[in-house]
């Protein structure tokens, strides 16, 4: 008998006998693309989060857990850390030791993240736009590719903010933005994030907002009192909840810009003395605010997730060789089934090393297969690993 | 220890969200008339005659942009991008301007809540500078709510901050000194020519503020009522100590009976002799003031270029003719 129909008749057994097969060749495959598929995910995703803190290394938010604000600031992901104000932006300016570059997260549109910021930050990030342009004015708003992908968006199109409670009748009004551009793809949590002017998030809380203008004398109906040179509005003052050009001059901020909300900073500082001194500020046992060395923070991660791979790697190997001996199991169990078909080879006239020849082909078919199919997993992982591993991080 | 808890829990979510997945993919689930010109054409016309190596600024009025070429020579180029016939604390950038000036090396801003604009535009912070920001404790608060309306600009009010704060010579070079400083962090090896610069437009601004400080102490009619037609001369009020009152009138507006009977009012509980005007007023105005015993005099803030001569011709007519008062 010759290779050829060993490998022929192997493959009208294993056919014939298709559950047992599939079986086979799903144990295998899984078993040997597991390992290989989790480790790949694991490295791109210390790959991701390290990149992005390394180049973000100076982070500046309110106390709290430092992870919480990497995490926040970094990737958009987690409930965003407690308010800070403008002021520390302000003072980061003022001292000359870094851009700060104001980031404020506390809101969604879709389920995605609006991310308020200043145009330094695409800078920064050096983001380029796939169509259309960077925000202009407020209002605008520009779409990380994933998000223009899932929603359908181009620029001229808008989008709602999420109000912050339904039953708030009281709270956050949705806001109305206009897409003006849609960012080319980074692979990064950029991606799944809309961005607007930072001005524009304090539109949507509310401490800046377009109405009529109350001194006009059309408007005396919407004004329950006059006095000296305050006007107060009634209830009926409608507040216009999308800003366009012939709105756009009516919409102002109460009160100083120094106390408004913003959820960190990201400090760019020219040099490294500059960055040092401007974590000495904040080192001081009363200082309101905390510095965030986010490579720090984001290794100190990875050497966590190290032990877990490290323990998850021993449990593998023991699943391993359990279903490697459970596989070897049943080829023994099968082969005693399958005695009276061998004898019956056998008194056919078929030669002991010619069963063996057949036995063997069956193996080698069934490995094969799980073969390719864990190369193509490992394969599909390692070509989406970017993406699986953005979307868990986010 | 609590941060400590909340990192393990969070890694521990992380690590198993990632082995969930990579269980679920291996059991195959995966899946040049400014008048007349359109802002954007100013500016476009104003970028044609620069050259790439040249600093491409941009300012908010006529005083910086006059500064800012005078202390940066040719390493700059300087666009004002506001037609001439807007007054630029009350003007409002279109979507072409507001494009160009996001890609500007820098933008040279007055502040003190001179550029209204700004709370609703997007701009790279990396490039403005707020050339009031060295003495914000120095700023005047204005307590009226008045809103107004002339020209092109339509209505506006003057509550909030005083921010003609150029006027007052010795902010003026403040403002400057701040122009100085953020060009020479641009082009630091223009550092002595711009130090040069700064020195030479310092010399001349305090020689504007010490004529006219020496011209006023010595006069015997320091403490003499003063009007304004505007409330643009806090700054040069405070600087001088001059005894000034503004009503809200334009230039080029003759006033209506009613704001000739409030100017009345004023004159009787003050009897100023001399209105300073922003502008030539109409001769009407003039005419019906002189027959009250109020004479006028122009001094311009000269926040859009004017057919004056340059930023120091024009302060050094204003000095001249404030003097003549005194």
């Amino acid at each position: 008998m010759t290779v050829t129909h060993s490998f022929y008749l192997a493959w009208k057994y294993l056919n014939f006998n298709r559950l047992k097969t599939a079986t086979l060749i799903a144990c295998i495959t899984l078993v040997s693309s597991l390992p290989l598929a989790l480790n790949l995910l694991l490295s791109a995703s210390e790959e991701q989060l390290m990149s992005r803190a390394k180049v973000t290394p100076s982070l500046v938010g309110s106390k709290g857990s430092d992870l919480d604000l990497a995490i926040n600031t970094l990737y958009f992901a987690s409930e965003p850390p407690d308010p800070i104000t403008m002021a520390s932006v302000r003072e980061i300016e003022e001292s000359d030791l870094a851009l700060p570059i104001p980031i404020a997260t506390q809101f969604l549109a879709r389920g995605f993240p609006i991310v308020g910021t200043t145009l330094d930050y695409f800078n920064f990030r050096e983001l380029s736009l796939a169509s259309g342009t960077r925000f202009g004015v407020i209002g605008d708003a520009v779409l990380g590719a994933d998000v223009a992908r899932s929603l359908g968006l181009t620029p001229g199109d808008s989008l709602v903010s999420s109000p912050e409670t339904v039953f708030d009748l009281g709270g956050v009004y949705p806001l109305k933005m206009n897409v003006v551009g849609v960012l080319d793809r980074t692979y990064t949590a950029d991606d799944r994030a809309v961005f607007v002017d930072i001005k524009t998030t304090w539109v949507i809380q509310g401490i800046g907002h377009g109405h009529q203008d109350l001194a006009q004398p059309d408007a005396e109906e919407l004004v329950l009192e006059r006095e000296g040179n305050e006007i107060v509005a009634n209830a009926q003052l409608p507040q216009y909840t999308e800003i366009t050009p012939e709105n756009l001059a009516s919409f102002h901020f109460h009160g100083s810009t120094d106390t408004f909300p913003i959820t960190a900073i990201i400090a760019v500082p020219p040099d490294r003395k500059s960055a040092a001194i401007l974590q000495g500020r904040y080192e001081v046992t009363d200082a309101p605010l905390q510095f965030v060395n986010s490579p720090q923070v984001i290794e100190e991660l990875l050497i966590e997730i190290f032990k877990i791979r490290n323990l998850l790697n021993l449990v593998f190997f023991l699943v391993i060789a359990a279903t490697l001996l459970a596989i070897a199991l049943i080829f023994n169990l099968s082969l005693r089934l399958r005695q009276s078909e061998i004898q019956t080879s056998f008194k056919l006239g078929c030669s002991r090393g010619a069963i063996v020849q057949l036995i063997a082909a069956e193996i080698a078919v069934i490995l094969v297969v799980s073969g390719g199919l864990s190369a193509i997993v490992t394969v599909g992982v390692s070509h989406l690993k970017q993406d699986i591993t953005r979307t868990l991080i986010s | 220890m609590n941060v400590f808890n909340s990192r393990t829990t969070r890694m521990s979510g992380l690590f198993a969200a990632v082995l969930c997945c990579g269980v679920s993919f291996g059991c195959g689930t995966s899946t040049s008339d400014r008048d007349t010109a359109p802002q954007s054409e100013q500016i476009d016309a104003a970028n044609s005659t620069q050259t790439e190596t040249r600093l491409q600024v941009f300012a908010s009025n006529y005083p910086l942009q006059f500064m800012t070429e005078f202390i940066g020579g040719e390493s700059v180029s300087v666009s004002l991008p506001v037609p001439a016939d807007i007054d630029p604390a009350f003007w409002t950038p279109e979507p072409d301007a507001i494009a160009q000036m996001q890609t500007a090396d820098l933008i040279v801003l007055n502040g003190a809540t001179y550029e209204k604009w700004l709370s609703a535009v997007s701009l790279p912070s990396s490039i403005q500078v707020f050339t009031s920001g060295g003495f914000r404790d120095r700023f005047i608060t204005i307590e009226d709510l008045v809103t107004h309306s002339h020209g092109a600009e339509g209505e506006h009010s003057h509550a909030g901050t005083a921010f003609t704060t150029w006027i007052d010579f010795q902010l003026a070079v403040e403002q400057a000194r701040a122009i100085r400083n953020a060009l020479a962090e641009r082009l630091p090896e223009q550092q002595e020519q711009l130090d040069a610069n700064f020195a030479e437009l310092e010399r001349e601004l305090l020689a504007l503020d010490e004529q006219l400080e020496e011209a006023i102490a010595a006069s015997d009619r320091q403490n003499q009522p003063l009007l304004a037609s505007h409330p643009v001369y806090e700054y040069l009020a405070q600087r001088y100590d001059l005894n000034l009152q503004s009503v809200l009138w334009e230039p080029d507006v003759v006033p209506d009976e009613s704001e000739w009977q409030d100017l009345q009012a004023k004159l009787s509980d003050r009897p100023a002799q001399w209105m300073l005007w922003e502008g030539t007023p109409n001769p009407e105005s003039t005419a019906r003031l002189e027959d009250l015993g109020v004479s006028s005099v122009v001094f311009s803030p000269a926040g859009n270029v004017s057919d004056g001569g340059d930023f120091l011709a024009v302060m050094q007519t204003n000095v001249n003719a404030l003097i003549a008062i005194f």
